[in-house]
């Protein structure tokens, strides 16, 4: 949409326009700092106040979910550590073979004759 | 045996004569031939500049080599004449058209410049605008160059339309540059957009000297507080609201301010990654392909070679240059009215000229020239994206007032 119908462009028209633009530009761009201030405004209190909750003093017996959360972590750690731990060094402590005719090292080799 | 060896030899000749007319090679020699060869050589400089130089290289070496085909001989490539008085010859369009004028309608039709925001947008953080709205004066600051170029070109003779277009120079933003003029005056597109993109190419040495002469040493080194924590619920709504009060304001601001903050949106919100990822790649990188190619072959010889021409580069650069200094000169005067521990840097004022984020960066150059401990890039960041959105309105209320 045309906001202006000129049809003869003078250095008055031109002036005004010029004029007209910047203090639209400045007009708009005033009203988003204000509505992104308010929004701010809000935004920074409700974090204020989570803060507020935050640190506010807790009840004898009561728990904080801060701290349930921190116990149900350091449980379940504890449990993970239980779990069949293992000593994480590997020997080998002993190999047994089978005997067996058909491996036996003495019927393998070839018997030297004994000389009498 | 005589006659039929004298009538080959005319064929031959005739036949070779036929081709020689049809290369491009001709056209070098017609009465503005040396036209083709200058602007060849304006394209070859260009891509010097954007492949050795680096300068803004993903616009302005597809914009050079689209001046490149555009200006050869014979091409055909494009036609001025179907774009002719501001609108698409559709009658002669389809028998007529070459390759990049079938492309050029994505420019002609504000395609491409739309497009091109939804990747800025979802490139850009706009979290120091949300932690700190007062950036918003400055980028709105930064949009006088635009105006008072706006009346300078209307004194050396060009039209309003075109005057308009050349003071959006000043916004150093190239897609509102591109989309404004391709509404207003066309057939300046081609000088306009590349005097845009080589001056966006050129902010660190246009800037610092204007920065440094406005402001003292002191001012320089100013520390500014740091910035609070945006959460995500603010920087999704930030988006939608802007979208919402601006193209209500200003309805002929709202496809550019519309897509980018679309864009914003896709990547704030966090659920639609896939789709952010592409407007930020895939999407970005084609479109850029496009409107660098079409632009570039706007700029042919008889559009670039005119006393008007020249007067685009140097208003171009005026522009820029009472932007900076209008973005410094309101940080300063900002000063004047808050408290020593909130004094804001006044080299941020300069980042209001868009060019993101290379304004931001050079704020930050010179304030550690000064202050080798100062990181003013954040707090830069803040008017730089205000810049965007301060040349887009810019770009609205003209078309509103001249469209």
């Amino acid at each position: 949409m045309k906001m202006l119908l000129v049809t003869d462009w003078g250095w008055s028209e031109m002036l005004w326009v010029a004029l007209i633009s910047i203090c639209l530009v400045f007009i708009v761009l005033a009203l988003l700092v204000f509505i992104m201030k308010l929004f701010g405004f809000v935004f920074t209190r409700q974090q204020a106040a989570a803060a507020r909750t935050a640190a506010a003093p807790i009840t004898t017996g009561q728990l904080h979910e801060e701290e349930i959360a921190a116990i149900v972590a350091a449980l379940a750690l504890f449990k993970a550590e239980m779990h069949d731990r293992e000593s994480e060094v590997l020997t080998i402590q002993s190999i047994k073979r089978a005997y067996s005719p058909w491996n036996s090292k003495i019927h393998g080799l070839t018997r030297v004759p004994d000389k009498k | 045996m005589g006659t039929l060896s004298v009538a080959s030899s005319n064929f031959v000749g005739e036949s070779i004569q036929k081709f020689v007319e049809s290369t491009g090679l001709v056209g070098f020699f017609g009465a503005m031939g040396w036209t083709n060869i200058v602007m060849i050589g304006v394209a070859f400089f260009l891509l010097y500049l954007a492949i050795r130089h680096k300068f803004e290289p993903l616009l302005l070496f597809t914009i050079a080599f689209g001046m490149l085909l555009t200006n050869l001989p014979g091409a055909n490539l494009y036609h001025a004449e179907l774009f002719a008085e501001g609108h698409v010859h559709w009658g002669n369009f389809v028998a007529q058209a070459g390759l990049l004028d079938y492309l050029y309608l994505g420019v002609k039709l504000g395609i491409y410049p739309c497009l091109i925001f939804v990747g800025v947008g979802a490139m850009t953080d706009f979290g120091p605008l949300i932690a700190n709205p007062k950036s918003f004066l400055l980028g709105a600051a930064a949009q006088i160059g635009i105006f008072i170029t706006f009346l300078g070109a209307f004194a050396l003779g060009f039209t309003p339309e075109q005057a308009g277009s050349i003071g959006i120079i000043g916004g150093a933003d190239g897609p509102t540059a591109i989309y404004l003029t391709s509404k207003l005056a066309p057939e300046l597109l081609g000088p306009i957009a590349v005097a845009a993109y080589s001056y966006m190419a050129l902010v660190p040495v246009i800037q610092p000297p204007i920065m440094k002469m406005l402001t003292t040493k002191k001012e320089r080194a100013i520390k500014m507080k740091t910035l609070r924590p945006v959460s995500k619920l603010e920087r999704i709504l930030f988006p939608i609201i802007i979208a919402v009060i601006i193209s209500l304001l200003l309805p002929s601001a709202a496809p550019l301010i519309g897509c980018l903050m679309l864009g914003n949106l896709m990547k704030e919100c966090g659920v639609v990654d896939r789709l952010s990822k592409t407007v930020q790649n895939e999407l970005m990188n084609i479109v850029v392909i496009f409107l660098g190619l079409t632009v570039g072959a706007t700029a042919t010889a008889e559009a670039f070679f005119n006393g008007r021409t020249l007067g685009i580069l140097v208003l171009g650069v005026l522009a820029f240059g009472i932007g900076t200094a209008s973005g410094v000169l309101l940080a300063k005067l900002m000063n004047l009215f808050v408290k020593d521990g909130q004094k804001i840097n006044p080299l941020i004022g300069a980042s209001g000229v868009s060019a993101v984020p290379m304004a931001a960066r050079v704020a930050q150059t010179v304030g550690q020239q000064e202050n080798p401990s100062n990181f003013l890039l954040m707090h830069a960041m803040g008017p730089n994206v205000a810049g965007v959105v301060g040349s887009a309105v810019a770009a609205g209320i003209l078309l509103s007032f001249l469209g």
